[in-house]
């Protein structure tokens, strides 16, 4: 019995795929959370924009809010918050606050890259006689896009991790998933890091995946000074 | 010299405020077809305001604008399809960094005009080979030197066959060894009959190209003459301190 490390990990290999169904739910919850985060980022970033007070001063409002607040108190707030009104499952529940959480940051996210894509560009667009709807779809965003990778896809990586909050309301993912097989077979530390390397396994791919993306967009600006 | 016609380009008591900055000060010009005009004045003098102005880039607080004739109103579509008609040329060339040399140039033809894509790519390789860039249609602008990217520019403007051309300072951000290429470009376009209205402080393309010279002082057209006159014996006090600065001195 005296081995020099207290726990047992060769059940790391044993029970890693234990955790299968649960890393796809934390997928499931990260990939519909920031899909729902990019729609509404886009539509919070042009009303940011926009000239009318009323929408670019709701922008702000919901930003302020959104950004200074915790996320876990966003997520109570739809999940036990909202019963009086109606009551939503756990995890439609996590999916809608970590859309609503990322919106606000990807709004930022694409706001920033679309001011700063220089406004010589809107101009030259301009001057051939491009409307200006015309010009911002197909001269600025497409340059604001590729500036909105990096930032983008480091915010992909907090979603995913931020999912993990999803397991204080009973959502199936892997963080839940690890605490319960770690009480029921009193070896924590052992789910905990197969936990940890599933965690891994995924910010490694959709970092790598990332990159890929950055490389291929930086075609048009190699020597780019 | 003299192409005096009816005037083909006429800006009646053009006033620009930015704020409380007066820029341009009733400015009253008349731009015949086929004329080349140089615009020159110090810096801040309100040059490049007055053609951002004349395609509408900036919104005039006064004045009234003619081309060709017909009154030009203040509404999107006047305007969008005014400025089809008005090549412009930046001083930072402005080009589309995501597209390539050719998509550039075909980019007002197909997405402005409609032009298929094919009748665009042919008129785009014509304009590159006239301003000597045949070979670089694939590449993308970040490649080209400074002297190059403009003469893309140029062509990109030229694409929409504008009847006129404005250039704000197209070479000043050039090295010198640069300038040149650029120059002969716009030397040929004046000489086969552009109206072209030339924000420059290059000394030999005025004399070489010009019909006639404005200069600028303070948001008024203080003096305008022909270049012989302008750079030999002008007039105003202000033009012969200007003429001083920038002229090589003998
Ligand atoms: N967008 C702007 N907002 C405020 N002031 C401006 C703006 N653009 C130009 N100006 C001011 O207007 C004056 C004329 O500028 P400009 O037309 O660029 O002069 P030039 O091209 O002759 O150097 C300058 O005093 C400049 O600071
Ligand atoms: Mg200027």
């Amino acid at each position: 019995m005296s081995t020099i490390i207290p726990w047992n990990l060769a059940v790391i290999p044993e029970r890693f795929f234990f955790f299968r169904d649960a890393a796809f739910y934390t997928l499931q919850i990260t990939t519909l959370g920031i899909l729902a985060g990019l729609i509404i980022g886009l539509i919070v970033a042009f009303a940011k924009i926009a000239k009318n007070p009323i929408l670019s001063n709701l922008a702000a409002g919901y930003i302020f809010i959104i950004r200074g607040t915790p996320l876990l108190l966003q997520l109570f707030i739809i999940y036990y918050g909202m019963t009086t009104v109606v009551t939503i499952p756990p995890f439609p529940s996590a999916v809608i606050a970590l859309g609503i959480h990322n919106g606000a940051y990807i709004a930022e996210v694409f706001r920033g890259s679309i001011i700063s894509i220089d406004y010589g560009q809107m101009e030259a667009a301009r001057s051939l006689g491009m409307p200006h709807s015309r010009a911002m779809r197909r001269i600025v965003l497409p340059q604001a896009f590729k500036r909105a990778v990096p930032p983008l896809g480091n915010q992909f990586i907090i979603a995913l991790k931020d999912s993990s909050l999803a397991s204080t309301i009973a959502v199936p993912e892997l963080l839940l998933r690890g605490r319960q097989l770690g009480s029921s077979s009193f070896m924590y530390m052992e789910m905990l890091i197969i936990v940890a390397i599933w965690y891994l396994i995924m910010t490694s791919v959709l970092t790598y995946a990332v990159h890929r993306v950055e490389k291929r967009l930086r075609v048009s600006d190699r020597d780019q000074t | 010299m003299t192409k005096l016609k009816e005037p083909f380009l006429r800006i009646e008591h053009l006033e620009k405020w930015y704020g409380d900055l007066h820029v341009l000060r009733d400015i009253s010009l008349d731009i015949a077809e086929k004329e080349v005009l140089v615009v020159i004045g110090a810096s801040g003098s309100g040059k490049s305001t007055l053609l951002r102005c004349l395609n509408f880039l900036e919104k005039a607080q006064k004045g009234k604008f003619y081309l060709d004739g017909k009154k030009i109103r203040n509404n999107e579509r006047d305007l969008n399809r005014v400025r089809q008609e008005m090549g412009m040329v930046f001083q930072h060339f402005n080009l589309f960094p995501h597209m390539s040399v050719i998509k550039n140039v075909m980019e007002g033809p197909v997405h402005v005009k409609g032009l298929p894509k094919k009748q665009a790519r042919n008129i785009a390789h014509k304009l590159l080979d006239k301003v000597g860039l045949g070979d670089k249609a694939d590449t993308y602008p970040a490649m080209l030197s400074g002297g190059q990217k403009q003469r893309v520019a140029i062509a990109r403007a030229l694409a929409m066959e504008p009847r006129v051309m404005l250039f704000d300072e197209p070479t000043s951000s050039l090295d010198p060894e640069l300038v040149g290429d650029v120059l002969k470009v716009m030397e040929d376009l004046g000489r086969e009959g552009m109206t072209m209205v030339v924000v420059t402080h290059e000394m030999w393309f005025a004399k070489e190209a010009a019909d006639r010279v404005i200069f600028m002082d303070d948001g008024i057209i203080l003096e305008e003459a022909t270049p012989e006159k302008m750079f030999t014996s002008p007039e105003n006090e202000r033009t012969q301190a200007f003429l001083k600065q920038i002229l090589p001195q003998e």
